[in-house]
């Protein structure tokens, strides 16, 4: 799998592409939650999912602890640019409960930073 | 016109094999009449009981992963079985949000195969190994 991290302000934009899974979660979940500690001011997490292929119930795992930062933070968790079958996957594991699906990272920048939220 | 076929393969318990698994046992499964989203929904149930029996049957640790799928015409039926240290409470084991390791895990993995197969059938042993049975069916398709 790849991945990519970048901030604008309160916000981190991770990029993920290929499959994050049981042998792909424990770099990407290390590496994650190390920017989120050297970076204190991150309150909104973005996952740009544009590129995931695969995601199962270790790679949800993985989101779910970094929901917790941001929770405390008094932030907020998004999914942009899900495929269908992600979607799916986040809707059945209560995701759609505690974060927001959108289309683009640019429209989630401008309700961060236009103060929205 | 599906016939009858099988595939049977074991692979080391090594998470580097999970990906695998599920891609060969999706690629076997395509030969019957799914819909993108249905072999999506095969290869996460599979991905998660591999999963299981790395994590949970052989604690990360060595072991083998037998993997059997078949199908007779539109049925197909997958086995993922391990010789690990196997599920005290295999009721208990399959709630929703149940799990040994809560600091890492969602417990979902056995709700994502129930969700996405027909059937799931559990028996294990403990100290003996864990058999996990997943069945689907393709769905009756209107024609045109």
């Amino acid at each position: 799998m790849q991945y990519s991290f970048e901030t604008v302000g309160q916000a981190l934009i991770a990029r993920l592409g290929g499959e994050l899974d049981l042998h792909t979660s424990p770099h990407f979940k290390e590496q994650l939650a190390k920017f989120f500690t050297t970076h204190p001011q991150i309150k909104y997490l973005i996952m740009d999912v544009q590129d995931l292929q695969f995601i199962d119930s270790s790679g949800l795992g993985v989101i779910l602890g970094r929901y917790r930062d941001v929770e405390e933070r008094g932030g907020r968790l998004f999914f942009v640019q899900a495929n269908p079958h992600i979607k799916r996957v986040l809707q059945m594991s209560g995701f759609q409960k505690i974060s927001e699906f959108a289309d683009s990272t640019a429209d989630v920048l401008k309700r961060v930073e236009g103060g929205q939220l | 016109m599906a016939g009858t076929n099988w595939v049977k393969f074991e692979i080391p318990s090594d998470t580097r094999n999970v990906a695998f698994a599920r891609t060969a046992v999706a690629l076997f499964a395509s030969q019957l009449d799914w819909t993108l989203d249905e072999l999506e929904d095969i290869k996460v149930a599979v991905s998660e009981a591999v999963s299981n029996s790395i994590i949970h049957g052989y604690q990360l640790g060595e072991g083998i992963v037998r993997i059997e799928a078949s199908y007779q015409d539109q049925k197909l039926t997958i086995v993922v079985e391990d010789y690990g240290q196997g599920i005290a409470d295999v009721k208990q084991a399959q709630e929703t949000g149940y799990t040994t390791i809560p600091e890492e895990r969602m417990g979902l993995g056995f709700t994502f195969m129930h969700e996405y197969m027909d059937e799931v059938l559990v028996v294990s042993e403990v100290q003996k190994g864990t058999k996990v049975i997943l069945i689907k069916e393709v769905p009756p398709r209107s024609e045109g």
